[in-house]
């Protein structure tokens, strides 16, 4: 059965401002229908790339697509594709709805959309106010939902988390997860993964401009290693532990008065119950004995510090 | 550019808007109709040299356009930092950028925007002129001046024409101001660029080269709404004028067609 086409496609996009290069050759694929999240540190290129995805900044070498349409012609496809990028821009003057109007109008969509799209992103009660006088998680929703105006096959996210507090950011969550319906792809980027992970099935990190991953994120997190950490009631004793354990075929490593021990192919429980009994039969006493698992945002951190490329 | 056009006008169409409008016009009528009428003097009695309305001048066919037109030959500063305040509000608040995302033809966002700003200003402009009509003839019985050639065909075609060149003022004027605009992208540096050039630059330079009232946008300006002046004709006037306009919203057009937005 043929793929259906992706719905951002790059190869090789280049963007550099003199001797700087903001975003280096970047060539990924983004599949129709997922959350894609775009992670990468301050500062790593992801505005640039996203203003480049919406015709607002000319790639210096390189190409794409977008819902099949050319890179260099966003008016053939930006009418199927809703943005917030670099924070929420409105006039200050209007109200929150006026703001949607003028949005849908400026871009042929029905005005009529506005108050549906208020409710949804919980700005109902609020959309006759004016914009200058919204908080920084209200303007971020109305941002939400400018982007939403036509209904649009691709949503392009810039950090919407962005200066928002705990709350603000679990419930922007949520928002984006209920975006995500399965035929529409969000794209959404954030300096914290932490912040995506729950939302994103596909994961594109980049770093100084430059891929570092992208594919789904459970490959991602296949990477990953579960170890179990085993701290004894003697220090000295943990080196006698590491040789034990090497000697039954474990990898293990002692550091920071701690014996790291890598979970290859046994189950985590049955490898604690081992290396507890080892211990015992040894006369080491243990007094700490914790699996742990590394998360999404530990193998990103890694992969972004250079560590597992 | 259609729609840009029809999401402009929503804009304007505010009522807070609509209301500052027509307080503007009316007291632009009001003060230019009491200034231009009340200091008019019998031509005999003008001191040597001073310019303006007489109470004869005002008499005739003209005298209905007067106020309008010596009080739209004022605004032109005004119009030129309006718009300026306008467009470059568009960066520094990321508008443009949130409208180019829904309307990527970046000429056609232009185009619209300041269509709908002009048929704003013209709107305004002609409430402001029939407001200066009803001002005058107000005003005019207490200097009696005649207003009996006022509203016959004669009288309302001076006012029509009067009307017609503070348009053209008020379009070259907005032109300039929002080609600047684009092509600073800062509220402040644009605002201190076309004022200290129409202002001072210009009038300073005058003093001591003739050629500067033909050839400098300003002053070009001036002499237009004045509808001509004894140094610069209408119709020399008129072409260096367009000129000027074209060139600087063509380079305003390509700059914003080919540079990033990333404000």
């Amino acid at each position: 059965m043929p793929q259906p086409s992706p719905t951002i496609s790059l190869d090789g996009l280049t963007k550099r401002y003199g001797s700087h290069v903001a975003v280096e050759n970047l060539t990924i694929e983004v599949p129709a229908g997922v959350v894609a999240g775009f992670v990468g540190p301050n500062g790593s290129g992801k505005t640039t790339t996203m203003a480049m995805l919406l015709g607002l900044v000319a790639p210096t070498e390189g190409a794409g697509t977008v819902l099949g349409h050319p890179l260099d012609d966003p008016g053939s496809y930006l009418h199927r594709v809703g943005a917030l990028i670099e924070g929420p821009a409105f006039y200050p003057g209007l109200t929150g709805a006026q703001n949607l109007a003028v949005i849908a109008t400026a871009g042929g969509h029905d005005p009529a959309q506005v108050a549906e799209l208020l409710e949804l992103v919980g700005l109902a009660s609020r959309g006759d106010d004016r914009f200058s006088g919204y908080s920084l998680g209200m303007k971020q929703r109305l941002g939400i939902a400018a982007a939403l105006l036509g209904n649009p096959d691709l949503l392009i996210l810039d950090e919407p988390t962005n200066g928002l507090d705990p709350a603000g950011v679990h419930e922007m969550r949520q928002l984006i997860g209920r975006l995500a319906d399965g035929s529409r792809t969000v794209f959404v980027s954030s300096h914290v993964l932490a912040e995506l992970e729950q939302v994103c099935n596909w994961l594109v990190v980049i770093d100084h401009g430059a891929l570092v991953f992208h594919g789904p994120a459970s490959e991602l997190l296949a990477r990953s290693t579960t170890t179990i950490v085993a701290v004894a009631e003697r220090d000295a004793d943990l080196a006698r532990l590491e040789h034990l354990l090497s000697a039954a075929g474990h990898d293990s490593e002692v550091a920071g008065g701690e014996l790291v021990i890598t979970v290859n192919g046994t189950e985590p429980r049955r490898l604690a119950a081992e290396v507890n009994r080892t211990a015992g039969a040894n006369g080491i006493v243990l007094v700490e004995l914790t699996p742990t698992k590394t998360t999404l945002e530990d193998r990103y951190l890694a992969v972004v510090n250079g560590g597992d490329r | 550019m259609i729609r840009t056009f029809k999401a402009e006008l929503l804009k304007l169409r505010r009522r807070r808007i609509l209301v500052a409008a027509a307080v503007g016009a009316l007291a632009f009528a009001v003060i230019t109709t009491t200034a231009v009428l009340l200091s008019a003097e019998a031509s005999g009695s003008q001191p040597p040299g001073r310019g303006g309305a007489t109470l004869e001048s005002l008499g005739e066919p003209g005298g209905a356009a007067e106020a309008f037109s010596t009080g739209a030959s004022f605004t032109g500063i005004l119009v030129l930092v309006l718009f300026i305040a306008n467009f470059a509000g568009e960066f520094s608040q990321g508008t443009f950028r949130t409208l180019l995302m829904r309307q990527p033809r970046r000429i056609g966002l232009l185009a619209g925007k300041m269509a709908a700003l002009l048929v704003f200003a013209a709107a305004v402009l002609a409430l402001a002129a029939a407001l200066s009509l009803v001002a005058s003839l107000a005003v005019a019985p207490t200097q009696d001046i005649s207003t009996a050639s006022w509203l016959t065909l004669d009288g309302l075609a001076e006012l029509a024409e009067g009307y017609g060149t503070a348009l053209v003022g008020v379009a070259a004027w907005a032109s300039l101001g929002a080609a600047l605009a684009v092509l600073v992208r800062s509220g402040p540096i644009a605002l201190g660029i076309g004022i200290a050039w129409s202002g001072p630059i210009e009038h300073l330079t005058m003093d001591f080269w003739n050629g500067a009232a033909q050839w400098f946008p300003g002053l070009l300006l001036e002499a237009l709404a004045a509808g001509g002046s004894a140094d610069v004709s209408l119709s020399h006037a008129l072409p260096v004028l367009a000129v000027y306009v074209t060139a600087a919203v063509g380079a305003a057009a390509i700059t914003f067609q080919r540079r990033d937005l990333t404000a």
